[in-house]
């Protein structure tokens, strides 16, 4: 059902892009179109990377790997044909997953400056409790991901997966949330100086006594002391957290980035994904494909009309008169009413998902390219299947 | 780990499940039922996209729309005729509430949250957002009506995603390393006591009969059971799908396949060979469907099967029957 039109300027997004990244509901099968297409284009002849925050194991078994964490892992692509007429030299995918707190480790390794200055930073207690378990830090951590691929990964294409819609614009948003978080104003409000007295040492000799007493009512004190210490450890990684962030951003919004938006037909689903769509269009960044996945159920028949009536001729066909004791042709023709009523509902299930998309389909820009996937018989499990898929998205 | 209390006999409900499981619309359901029984239910958003506002406020039509209120920080009544209710915590309006609730005076409060430093150093902290919130809940089960009887019955908790549910469990376990004392220290040890109260409190699990979400649902099962003393008292599966041929049909797909096959007319034998390929195909969806369920159903938690709806733009939803139909359920699998 997707118009070939839609198929060939998404190859060219594959083709041409350096940055992809999917947003979209959860349960449409995003990661995996992600991954379709990080492997589409490694074997159209580009070395791909596809960075996806998706857990399960499934998805690591689909790619042929042991496991997926935050090292990039070839994907064993040579098990495929090439496409026809694809660049061999650098024909490559990799695939690596976003743990949090895995990859704040490494990022604390990557920039602390030395030893040190890296225990002290790794045995802080509200920067365990932070990198471990609060959700909003996935975009910091994701962005700085994603810069460490870009600025050292030589690939061609970067495929970014991001968590379900309501967190996916965190990645737009984090920059902001960074530096306020890093604020010179939050942070110099807590270390003055950098001479080494307690910070109610420091707070009291700028006249912040109010103020410090007042926070250390609502939250105590003793969480005062570590925060304190926790801005003092990052103070230090400002600059480079905001350089970093600012060249992420860029990056999102430059011309060989594209978002990809990915949805099913659901109407919950569609609703959730015009969320996104407003989202991104309020952050001005533009929508370049919408992937409809798994949105009608293939049929060897189109039907133009309903086939409830045809039962009583098919059976007559197949199980002529004559031929047949009555019991025999009276099961034909029963079964035969049961699957044609069969066939009209899931034809008519098919249009309404096609009307829904339609409407989705009219706030998009022009340019933007659609396409639609079939629900497959089974879920794809092995690297062909995923190969087969992103065969779809470009036909 | 399940206890036999029946669910709305709880005092706070949380939900949890993969995004686009249709987690809202069986609290919603729930809600409903609730309010049916006599009950005052009071949904809680947290702060995300207001999926209630689209449930129950965004379906009425024209003039309906406009004049319907706005789900916010406060409890409002989000049926015509009262009975539910639903809130979306704000997490200023949260925080503020938890700055009043230390210092007890409004002034200062406002002084503190007015503050432009301490409003960044707030927003910007790591499990300010978290804890607020959590406090706001906490105050709401603690309120009562006149009489002294709970002012929510129960409350429902529309949390975010997978994550979200355990990140809230974990919390009050991860700051209680932080924080050995103070205001803190006080508030993180009644949420523990509340959230790990079986009478009172009891997370549902909403799913899908499909691979990924039940492989998910699974391995939170287990986490959830390993780490923390919080009950379960539910699973929802959504979008169960119906047989979609009866038995008689299902049985003689062989033989049809065989008869057209041998059949010399060709355009019948094609269309037959079409018919018959679409049925096995969602016969076998069907059975995939039914495994998955099985599997869901080996937990052995009070489970209810929801039915497929294909749920079009513009439909409106009998909330109430389904939300009787996950009551019912629960009760079903609980025997």
């Amino acid at each position: 059902m997707s118009d070939a039109r839609g198929g060939e300027a998404f190859a060219r997004l594959l083709a041409e892009r350096r940055l992809l990244v999917c947003v979209g509901p959860g349960g449409v099968g995003k990661t995996t179109v992600a991954a379709a297409m990080g492997l589409h284009a490694a074997r159209s002849g580009r070395k791909t990377l596809v960075l996806t925050i998706d857990p399960a194991r499934r998805l690591a078994t689909m790619l042929g790997l042991d496991g997926l964490d935050d090292e990039e892992r070839p994907v064993p692509v040579e098990q495929l044909e090439p496409l026809a007429g694809a660049a061999r030299e650098r024909a490559a995918m990799y695939a690596a997953m976003l743990d949090t707190g895995a990859a704040y480790d490494s990022l604390i390794k990557r920039i602390a400056e030395d030893e040190d200055h890296r225990q002290r930073i790794y045995n802080n207690r509200l920067y365990q409790v932070m990198s471990r378990s609060f959700g909003a830090s996935h975009a910091y951590v994701a962005m700085e991901r994603l810069y460490y691929a870009m600025e050292d990964g030589d690939y061609d294409l970067i495929v970014l997966d991001t968590p379900p819609t309501r967190n996916a614009l965190d990645i737009l948003d984090a920059p902001g949330r960074l530096s306020t978080f890093l604020d010179e104003n939050v942070v110099r409000w807590f270390i003055r100086n950098k001479q080494p007295s307690s910070l109610r040492e420091r707070l009291l000799s700028r006249g912040g006594a109010a103020a410090t007493k007042l926070l250390g009512r609502i939250v105590g004190e003793q969480l005062v002391d570590d925060l304190s210490e926790f801005f003092e450890v990052f103070l230090s990684l400002r600059e480079g957290f905001s350089r970093r962030a600012e060249r992420v951003q860029r990056a999102m919004r430059a011309d060989d980035c594209g978002f990809v938006l990915v949805s099913s037909a659901l109407a919950t689903n569609l609703v959730d994904a015009r969320f996104l769509h407003e989202g991104l269009a309020e952050r001005e960044v533009p929508v370049e494909a919408v992937v409809f996945n798994r949105a009608f159920i293939p049929l060897d028949l189109p039907a133009a009309e309903p086939r409830a009536a045809r039962a009583e001729a098919l059976a007559s066909a197949i199980c002529p008169k004559g031929q047949d004791d009555d019991a025999a042709r009276e099961r034909v023709r029963e079964a035969l009413t049961s699957l044609e009523r069969l066939h009209d509902v899931v034809t008519a299930e098919n249009a309404a998902g096609q009307r829904d998309i339609d409407a989705f389909c009219e706030a998009l820009a022009a340019y933007c390219v659609r396409v639609t996937t079939p629900r497959f018989d089974e879920e794809l499990r092995d690297l062909s299947a995923l190969a087969r898929l992103g065969e779809l998205l470009c036909t | 780990m399940t206890d036999r209390i029946s669910l709305l006999r709880r005092r706070l409900l949380l939900f949890t499940g993969k995004g686009g499981v249709g987690k809202s619309t069986v609290v919603a359901a729930i809600a409903e039922a609730a309010a049916r029984r006599g009950q005052r239910p009071l949904i809680v958003e947290l702060g995300h996209r207001a999926s209630m506002q689209d449930i129950f406020l965004g379906r009425a039509g024209g003039s309906g729309r406009r004049r319907a209120p706005k789900i916010g920080h406060e409890p409002v009544a989000v049926r015509p005729d009262g009975g539910v209710w639903a809130m979306n915590i704000d997490l200023e309006s949260a925080l503020f509430d938890y700055v009043v609730e230390q210092v007890k005076v409004k002034r200062i409060a406002r002084m503190i949250t007015g503050n432009r430093t301490l409003d960044r150093l707030f927003r910007a902290a790591p499990a300010v957002r978290e804890i607020v919130m959590l406090n706001k809940l906490r105050q709401l089960e603690r309120q009562q009506q006149a009489d002294g009887a709970p002012r929510w019955s129960p409350i429902l908790v529309d949390l975010d995603a997978t994550g979200h549910a355990l990140m809230f469990l974990e919390m009050p376990r991860m700051l209680r390393k932080v924080i050995a004392h103070g205001p803190l220290r006080g508030l993180v040890d009644s949420l523990t006591e509340l959230f790990t109260d079986r009478q009172r409190t009891t997370l549902c699990l909403v799913t899908l009969p499909l691979e990924v979400p039940v492989q998910e649902t699974l391995e939170l099962y287990h986490e959830l059971t390993e780490l923390h003393e919080v009950s379960i008292g539910g699973m929802f599966i959504n979008q169960v799908p119906a047989a979609p041929l009866d038995d008689a049909a299902i049985a003689a797909l062989d033989e049809l396949e065989t008869r057209a096959r041998a059949s010399d007319d060709v355009a019948a034998q094609r269309e037959v060979l079409a018919d018959v390929t679409l049925a096995r195909r969602m016969v076998a969806s069907y059975r995939h469907a039914r495994a998955q369920v099985e599997r869901l159903r080996e937990l052995g938690l009070p489970t209810a099967e929801l039915p497929r709806m294909y749920l079009r733009s513009g439909e409106a939803l009998d909330l109430e029957a389904l939300g009787e139909r996950a009551l019912t359920g629960l009760e079903g699998g609980d025997a």
